[in-house]
């Protein structure tokens, strides 16, 4: 089923032998990074390491947070968006990363 | 390429923000910072008084840059060399 | 309820080892390498799951796969074409159970 160095073909037709392949096909593209505390970014990629620390540009993050109404004990979901020019996000806080979605 | 003496804001996985001359960084990411002050002053009163200051690495979790700082094609470029097969340098490096 | 393909997994290579026990004893490793290619569910300790096509993965449990949902609290919140998720995120369990019927 797979090539003898268990690399697979992608949809799109690349070879990928591990994860952070992915995120070499991303560079200087707009990419979409989900990090802890409900933070999510789009922005795009211009350097990354094994770490998963990332350069990005044009970033424009989300802020989701979720209170709880006083009166009505209903949970009131919030979310706040800013922009940053160009943006150093420290690898440990990133959950997901997701390229594009590419036209095959 | 370096950073080093640009002005850059350190936000820390407690929300704080400092701003302030980036002085020095190290393999751990860690940040000394000169001229440094603090963004939201009212609600961190105890930190207006800081002037320079080290940053643990592990507490930073956004680093914002003047994008008139960064020679983004020379980022890729190191980028794509640093996870190509062939070893190379790190990030940090290349930002050096 | 668990799907052929589970079966053919986890199964099949045990069979092979019967005869020397040490063949027998298969590495988690050896476990993520049958379920490349194949449909899986993979949990973060935050509850969130992502289920799709396990593309690959590497030693700090970094993942990429193809064709994911994200659920959380069993909601389909997301969908991403690839995606990678980041190692050391607390992942509960990686199982490709239940999904002859969802994919």
């Amino acid at each position: 089923m797979f090539c003898k160095w268990e690399s697979i073909v992608l949809s799109i037709g690349i070879i990928m032998e591990e994860p952070l392949d992915l995120i070499k096909l991303s560079i200087d593209e707009r990419v979409y990074v989900k990090c802890r505390n409900d933070r999510e970014l789009r922005g795009r990629l211009h350097a990354y390491d094994q770490h998963l620390n990332m350069v990005l540009g044009d970033v424009e993050e989300t802020i989701t947070s979720s209170e709880e109404d006083e009166e009505t004990g209903e949970e009131i979901i919030s979310k706040r968006t800013r922009n940053v020019g160009m943006l150093f996000v420290r690898g440990d806080i990133v959950v997901l990363v997701s390229p594009p979605l590419r036209t095959s | 390429m370096t950073l080093v003496g640009k002005e850059i804001a350190v936000e820390l996985k407690n929300d704080v923000v400092l701003t302030g001359t980036l002085h020095s960084v190290d393999q751990y990411l860690n940040i000394k910072l000169t001229t440094v002050q603090v963004v939201n002053q009212e609600r961190y009163p105890q930190l207006t008084v800081l002037k320079n200051c080290f940053i643990r690495g592990s507490v930073v979790r956004y680093v914002q840059i003047n994008p008139g700082d960064v020679n983004t094609e020379l980022l890729q470029d190191a980028t794509r060399k640093e996870n190509s097969p062939a070893v190379g340098g790190t990030v940090s490096e290349a930002k050096k | 309820m668990s799907s052929a393909a589970t079966d053919d997994a986890t199964k099949a290579p045990s069979k092979d080892g019967n005869s020397a026990p040490e063949q027998n004893k298969r590495s988690p490793s050896d476990f993520l390498k049958a379920v490349l290619g194949r449909p899986v569910n993979v949990r973060l300790s935050s509850g969130t799951d992502y289920r799709g096509v396990l593309a690959c993965l590497d030693g700090y449990m970094n993942i990429a796969m193809e064709q994911t949902e994200e659920y959380v609290d069993g909601q389909l919140t997301s969908k991403y074409g690839d995606c990678f998720i980041r190692g050391n995120n607390g992942k509960q369990c990686l199982s490709e159970r239940n999904f002859s019927i969802n994919l």
